[in-house]
């Protein structure tokens, strides 16, 4: 279980203005909201990669920002993390990126023969051919394969938390369903918590169990994707159907171009 | 009148300086006794370990090899043309040893090193910083310090102090190499002018300065990478702001040896 509890930070500007919520265990939660509202942010905090100004986070009780180092260590490696830009370590090939997912000394305790076996597993779950990318560097990926990778090295050492910042951005749409099927299947299988941050409402709708929407520092709206769907929210309605989002846009534009015209024009 | 205005301003900025130093020191501080608490424990990898001690010492040779050579053929030709016709010119041999071992090897091999691996090792961390791959390690429960810093920062002595030693040989045997060349000085006056003056406390002198770089180069360098953030213009910005501090601290450091170490 994953709970955050008031949970506050502000680099220039506030970002995250008390944001409180529970994840239980087994669920999938999905966090959608608007490009820079801190979801990334609020993902970081879980496993203490941001330090919030106030409020903390509990994992299955125990507090992340009370924790010392090796607690936190602890808690760390009960988490896969899947970064929105992939962060692989750019001097390790694949093999050794997605073998670093594994807990420290793998390659001593288990023998590099069962180490390639699980990393060429978790590459085939991300529908990469091992025989081609093992030996490959980072720069020599596509930017979708590096971001599979890094889904490969979050899920190799079968963390009970999985943390997914945008899994499907930048995919094109098989490799994309295929990983909206992977967290399925990770979830069902596993029985892992998740959390999804996505811009991919639909993806996010077929995957989770309950959808979130932050928006101005908070959670906005908290709901499973039936709730969602049927949201008299106008936010929540732009995000749930292109339609309204359309119309909200052209809102945007025109409210933008009124506020253009009545100042001189800012840029040609 | 313009004292008295301005000294506030100027208070103020060395007191900004200061407390930055302090701030640094601090900051290093705390890596350099992570970095010792993980040796202590093994928590430090000795393949990690040996592929820094190569990166720094074996491939830093080929420059260190170059700066001594050149440094022991321009200690020596200028001696040998201030002492024409006034001081006996088996001073030369002394003078051209002393400069070398207690001066120039160390500080020119600091400053190629400093440029070598110093600039390397902050760019490649600051780039690790701001590609979120220090967030990686730290997401799969690794301590940067340990897998990253440690051996970078522990490589560095080793390195120097194998580095410093050849340059110190190499600079005086190309002083001596120069002498002969330039001013007819055969190698055995060379010799007896530098054994006249020789303290076998100068090689050590000249090891504790490769120690003491050594130390400070990595440490500095590490320090700067991992505060990086800010984009590839930030690591920029990090990489020199790092390059002019191993170079105050580097030449600070080697003026304080001779109050500290010699009387
Ligand atoms: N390390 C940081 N330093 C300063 N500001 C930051 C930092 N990280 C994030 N921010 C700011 O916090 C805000 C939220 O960023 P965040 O990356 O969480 O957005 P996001 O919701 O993930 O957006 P996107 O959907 O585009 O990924 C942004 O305004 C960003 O500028
Ligand atoms: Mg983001």
């Amino acid at each position: 279980m994953i709970e955050y509890r008031d949970v506050y930070k502000a680099f220039d500007v506030p970002v995250l203005s008390g944001v409180s919520f529970t994840v239980e265990t087994g669920e999938t939660l999905a966090i959608l909201g608007p490009s820079g509202t801190g979801k990334s942010v609020l993902l970081k905090t879980t496993i203490g990669l941001i330090v919030p100004d106030a409020g903390d986070v509990f994992i299955d009780g125990q507090s992340v920002f009370a924790a010392d180092a090796n607690q936190l260590q602890t808690l760390r490696r009960k988490a896969g993390y899947v970064f929105q830009n992939a962060a692989l370590f750019d001097s390790m090939n694949v093999f050794e990126n997605v073998a670093y997912g594994l807990p420290e000394g793998a390659l001593k305790k288990l023998g590099r023969r069962e180490v390639t076996r699980r990393v060429a597993r978790s590459l085939e779950e991300v529908n990469l051919d091992p025989s081609v990318v093992l030996t490959k560097l980072p720069a020599e990926l596509s930017g979708g394969m590096r971001k599979r990778v890094g889904l490969a090295r979050a899920i190799v050492g079968e963390p009970q938390i999985l943390l997914y910042d945008e899994p499907v951005t930048g995919l094109d749409p098989v490799n994309a369903v295929a990983v909206d099927r992977l967290i399925t299947d990770i979830a069902e299988r596993t029985h892992v918590t998740s959390i999804v941050v996505t811009h991919d409402v639909e993806g996010a709708l077929s995957i989770s169990d309950r959808v979130s929407l932050l928006e101005g520092g908070k959670l906005r709206f908290l709901g499973t994707p039936d709730e969602f769907r049927r949201s008299a929210d106008p936010l929540v309605r732009a995000f749930a159907d292109r339609q309204a989002a359309v119309e909200a846009a052209l809102a945007g534009s025109a409210r933008s171009s009124r506020m253009a015209d009545a100042k001189t024009p800012v840029l040609p | 009148m313009m004292m008295t205005k301005r000294a506030p301003g100027l208070v103020r900025a060395i007191g900004g300086v200061g407390a930055t130093v302090a701030r640094h020191a601090g900051g290093m501080g705390i890596l350099a006794w992570r970095t010792l608490a993980a040796l202590v424990r093994g928590q430090v990898s000795l393949r990690d370990f040996t592929g820094q001690l190569f990166a720094m010492g074996v491939q830093s040779l080929p420059l260190v090899l170059v700066t001594s050579v050149l440094s022991g053929i321009v200690t020596s030709q200028q001696g040998g043309y201030q002492f024409t016709g006034s001081i006996p010119l088996y001073v030369l041999g002394s003078v051209v040893t002393s400069s070398v071992v207690l001066e120039l090897g160390p500080v020119l091999t600091a400053v190629v090193v400093i440029g070598r691996v110093g600039a390397r090792i902050t760019a490649e961390l600051g780039t690790m910083q701001v590609s979120e791959q220090i967030d990686a390690l730290y997401s799969l429960g690794r301590d940067p310090v340990k897998v990253l810093a440690a051996p970078r920062i522990l490589a560095g002595m080793p390195a120097m102090v194998l580095l410093v030693g050849i340059s110190n040989l190499v600079g005086v045997l190309a002083g001596m190499l120069a002498a002969r060349l330039t001013v007819g000085l055969g190698h055995a006056t060379f010799f007896y002018g530098a054994r006249l003056f020789w303290h076998s406390y100068d090689f050590f002198y000249s090891e504790m300065k490769a120690w003491a770089f050594g130390l400070l180069i990595p440490l500095i360098s590490v320090h700067m990478g991992l505060l990086t953030r800010g984009g590839a213009e930030g690591v920029g910005r990090s990489t020199t702001a790092s390059v002019v501090f191993m170079i105050i601290a580097v030449l600070v450091c080697d003026a304080l040896f001779p109050p500290l170490f010699l009387n």
